[in-house]
């Protein structure tokens, strides 16, 4: 039998050496559904609490995973990995403000939410990078996309189509059926 | 019938008296599940952290999967909520103000600190058990708060910054690792200590309290990271680097000598009158410069009259410095002779303890042994021999005609029997009443190889010639021995196979202007230098293996000073 000096000296190199993992499923900010873990939409909702929106992740197209997230108070970034545009070819940050003064406005798309849209081309294919804005009340959400040299438009639009958002009157009111009182817009709290 | 009981013969009646012990008395075996004399040091803390950190991950668990887990949080919420609602303007700036213990900068500062601290201290195992500590706090830490997502308290307003999951909370483990670091890697055990532990506790409180009422974390989440923050590091230190085997102190002294004091003092007269029946009176340090791995000591026993015995007590650290010196000779020069390290204390002592004997035996001169004593099972043992009373190390004795005979005779004697001492240096050597005793044997070795022998007979002439003069030792040491056996003890001697001891001295003397090897060498018939390098597949290998840890060991303290989690 190990002695429990080795064993711990196992589980502790077992743990500096295991770098690169699978990000695991818990930080992914998955859009609202039976099964799914809202906490990352949550503390996203808790680290702008002005704003209207939270940004979320529908389903994954083919070729796309999510790469890696960041939520503190006053930003959230999170991105997405493709087999062909490359690592973090689409960042998506949740702000309260951002800067869209060198974008130009386009329609919104019919059954997205109230809001205006903002895009900012930077460069076209074989290097595809550009910035999109969505702005709305008490924030703002950007999806910069940066693709290795190669990718096509055709990724930029599955990774569209994979993101969305979520109200947050909706994740107030399903968290208030839960007895919790999630701060912020529309929400006030003490102190 | 008859019986054995209270009125059977004591077993020691029933033979002669041996020559393991100079006094008897009556000797006690330990019963099964009794304590050893000094038992292992996890102790009371220890344990009261080991069980809160099962206790809190039952307890996560059983949040986790049932419908408790909902109700908690309601619970905290509201807790949050009550508290938020005392918030006062002065209050806020308080907690603010204390809530910077938490920041990065702050505990940042403190590892990197401790870290250099006791890298400036050479104080390798706290070093590495306190980095591993860290790392490993960090990476639970940033792996609990990824896979269980909590959000920060709901129902108040949140004031200060945060970042990641609320569970557990990253600012308690961080500064709770880093103090409890600081505390028993820099801090030296006692009422400096304690103080430290007072302070430390009250930062945390500070820190844990500003937290709860800013509602950056739930108190859940605190406790959680409290546990992790000090449980593991303090576990781990008691663990792999025991107090009383690594004392934290700043006087000068080897590493490798354990204070004999306190507990382990008391273990040590304990284990000595119920193992060997023999009552310790004193015990001191003896002759601490002169030993590099064990701790040597000498004892007074009571008798008629009292006497003093010599003993060496040893720990793992010295199987551990064993271990590295039999790695680094394989590294540097392949596998001359037996390179296999010893697997345990007790193997150790028990291998010197045989030696000792088989030495006697064979007409060695050397101290006697009365056996050795177990002080805490597989870490700690100390082996009894005769106090060479009246004998001076050979640096401080007259050295004569006599004692170099007598000297090269016993190297002679050794060949004969086909023993090798294998550490022949003056600190090994003492002199009484015009004769040599050989002391420590711990490196000794039986069936040796040729070469060995042969070096063995050069180390003992060059510290006969560092005492008188080579060209005497030679035209003495050519009454034992042919030139030829000479000559091949010089193409076999190297820097390398020499004890710095005597290295030392003799670039002393080469300083001097006499140059005591190179004489011999002229003394001694011509022969080629003797090849110490030695290649095989098992050299490579563990040569690749050390070098791919290394490695591996700095892309991981980069990677970590990167991420910050160092």
């Amino acid at each position: 039998m190990r002695s429990p000096r080795v064993t711990l000296t196992l589980v502790a190199a077992g743990v500096l050496l295991s770098g690169c993992g699978e990000v695991p499923n818990g930080s992914v900010p998955l859009c609202l559904g039976p099964g799914r873990n809202a906490g990352s939409l949550i503390l996203m909702a808790q680290s702008i609490p002005s704003a209207a929106y939270v940004p979320c992740i529908s389903d994954f197209p083919a070729g796309w995973t999510f790469g890696g997230g960041r939520i503190r108070n006053g930003h959230t970034e999170f991105w997405m990995d493709s087999d062909r545009a490359g690592v973090a070819a689409v960042r998506v940050l949740l702000t309260r403000d951002c800067d869209h003064s060198n974008a130009v406005e386009v329609p919104p798309e019919a059954g997205e939410p109230l809001m205006k849209i903002y895009e900012e081309p930077i460069a076209l294919p074989p290097t595809f990078s550009s910035n999109r804005y969505y702005v709305f009340a008490g924030g703002c959400v950007t999806y910069r996309f940066s693709f290795l040299r190669g990718a096509t438009f055709a990724q930029a639009v599955e990774a569209t189509k994979a993101l969305t958002f979520v109200a947050r009157a909706r994740g107030v009111s399903l968290l208030a059926q839960e007895g919790v009182i999630l701060c912020g817009r529309g929400v006030r709290c003490p102190g | 019938m008859e019986t054995i009981g209270h009125d059977a013969v004591p077993a020691t009646e029933l033979r002669a008296a041996d020559e393991r012990g100079p006094i008897r008395s009556k000797r006690q075996r330990r019963p099964s599940g009794r304590p050893p004399p000094l038992p292992r040091e996890l102790g009371a803390g220890g344990m009261f952290w080991i069980g809160a950190l099962v206790f809190l991950v039952a307890f996560t668990i059983f949040l986790l999967v049932t419908q408790v887990g909902n109700s908690f949080e309601r619970q905290e919420s509201v807790l949050s909520r009550w508290i938020a609602g005392w918030r006062t303007g002065w209050l806020n700036r308080l907690a603010l103000i204390a809530n910077g213990l938490g920041a990065t900068v702050f505990t940042r500062t403190l590892r990197l600190g401790t870290i250099v601290a006791l890298l400036v201290f050479r104080r390798w195992r706290h070093l590495i058990v306190f980095v591993v500590s860290l790392l490993f706090v960090a990476w639970l830490t940033n792996n609990l708060g990824t896979y269980s997502i909590r959000p920060r308290p709901f129902g108040a307003r949140i004031i200060g910054g945060w970042e990641g999951s609320s569970f557990p909370s990253r600012p308690i483990a961080e500064l709770s690792v880093a103090l409890v670091g600081v505390l028993y890697t820099l801090v030296p055990r006692g009422r400096l200590r304690d103080v430290g532990k007072f302070v430390a506790a009250a930062l945390l409180t500070a820190l844990a309290g500003a937290e709860v009422y800013l509602a950056l974390n739930h108190p859940a989440d605190i406790l959680f990271a409290l546990v992790l923050g000090v449980g593991i590091p303090l576990v781990a230190l008691r663990t792999f680097a025991p107090t009383s085997v690594f004392p934290v102190q700043y006087r000068k002294g080897r590493a490798a000598h354990l204070d004999v004091g306190g507990p382990r003092g008391a273990a040590i007269r304990q284990a000595v009158q119920d193992q060997l029946g023999m009552t310790v009176l004193e015990l001191k340090p003896f002759g601490l410069a002169g030993s590099g791995g064990s701790t040597p000591l000498r004892l007074t026993v009571a008798g008629d009259p009292d006497r003093h015995l010599f003993a060496k007590l040893y720990a793992q650290t010295h199987l551990r410095a064993d271990r590295s010196y039999k790695l680094g000779r394989t590294i540097l020069y392949g596998t001359l002779e037996d390179e296999k390290s010893y697997n345990s204390v007790r193997r150790l002592v028990q291998y010197e303890d045989y030696l000792l004997l088989v030495m006697h035996d064979f007409g060695i001169p050397c101290a006697k042994t009365y056996g050795f004593v177990e002080i805490t099972p597989e870490r700690e043992y100390l082996l009894v021999t005769e106090f060479l009373e009246g004998g001076t190390e050979i640096t401080e004795a007259d050295v004569d005609d006599a004692v170099i005979d007598d000297a090269l005779a016993t190297i002679r004697r050794m060949w004969e029997v086909g023993v090798a001492h294998r550490d022949v240096k003056p600190a090994n050597i003492m002199v009484r009443d015009g004769k040599i005793m050989l002391i420590d044997l711990a490196f000794a070795e039986i069936r040796p190889s040729p070469w060995r022998q042969a070096v063995d007979l050069a180390n003992m002439m060059l510290v006969l010639a560092l005492r008188t003069d080579p060209d005497r030792v030679y035209q003495r040491a050519l009454r034992v021995f042919s030139p030829d056996e000479i000559a091949e003890a010089f193409a076999a001697t190297r820097s390398v196979t020499m004890p710095s001891q005597s290295r030392n001295m003799l670039r002393e003397h080469r300083k001097a202007g006499r140059d005591i090897l190179a004489r011999f060498r002229e003394l001694a018939p011509q022969r080629p230098p003797i090849a110490i390098q030695r290649w095989s597949v098992r050299r490579i290998g563990i040569t690749l293996a050390v070098a791919v840890g290394f490695l591996l060991a700095l892309a991981l303290i980069v990677d970590n000073l990167q991420t910050g989690a160092l």
